[in-house]
């Protein structure tokens, strides 16, 4: 089972993951949720790349709240609007009590952390081989993501190498 | 792709973006639904009122939203009126 190689970060991360999702309003865990649970749990070689390069918790939480507003727009709708008309009871949380499920998109970047482990010849899957895992997808939320806050998947590949390099020596 | 054929079909160039306009609707949609079905209880609506309003069974709004709505407002009664009313 891939779970039993993940390290405590990366744990920490996933579930921090399906956290934010939940807040976020998203019913499914996306490879976007899997950054932002990198961020949230703060913790292992991702989130301390991501801090280097001045990728935040906040900003990102703002960056996928802008590509949902911006999604929106591209079919007339204003979310602003929306959140005025409806009044303090609008909010995108998911409750509790409701099961969030892995996109096939997130599955697919736990599997690609694999390889990437597998690569890097690491025993233990980190945070850095999810990230890699992020990276690897253009098309995904994730990149797009870091790519409105300044960071390109480069930038921060050559940043998880360096940070790992250090660790090692 | 000709002018008349892009305007049958009615959406975005890019397909990536008009499915991910979906899944941003979908997401608001059932804050909005969330939203203004509390906004209504809240009003004193009961929940079969609530329920013939969006089109659907009264079990079926209950037991979406229900619990949601209690654990928002515990230990206060189940039929309130707005403040200020």
């Amino acid at each position: 089972m891939i779970f039993n190689r993940f390290t405590k970060e990366t744990r920490r991360c996933v579930v921090a993951a399906v956290e934010e999702a939940r807040m976020l309003g998203h019913d499914s865990i996306g490879d976007e949720d899997l950054l932002l649970g990198i961020l949230r749990a703060d913790e292992g070689v991702a989130a301390e790349a991501l801090s280097s390069l001045g990728v935040t918790l906040e900003g990102a939480r703002k960056e996928s709240e802008g590509m949902l507003s911006d999604a929106l727009s591209s079919v007339g709708i204003s979310l602003e609007e929306l959140r005025r008309e409806a009044g303090d009871a609008f909010e995108m949380r998911i409750p509790d009590y409701r099961k969030i499920p892995f996109s096939p998109k997130a599955k697919k970047v736990l599997e690609r952390a694999l390889r990437e482990a597998g690569r890097l010849r690491d025993n233990h899957l980190g945070t850095e081989h999810v990230m890699l895992g992020i990276l690897r997808d253009e098309d995904g939320k994730a990149v797009r993501m870091l790519a409105r806050l300044g960071v390109s998947s480069e930038m921060l590949e050559d940043r998880l190498y360096e940070l790992r390099g250090r660790a090692a020596s | 792709m000709d002018e008349k054929a892009k305007t049958r079909v009615g959406g975005p160039e890019d397909p990536r973006q008009g499915l991910e306009a979906v899944v941003a609707l979908r997401r608001t949609l059932e804050a909005l639904e969330a939203a203004q079905v509390e906004n209504a209880f809240v009003a004193g609506w009961s929940w079969a009122q609530i329920a013939e309003v969006l089109g659907v069974s009264k079990q079926a709004v209950h037991k979406k939203h229900a619990k949601r709505i209690r654990d928002r407002y515990p230990g206060e009664p189940p039929r309130r009126k707005r403040k200020g009313e």
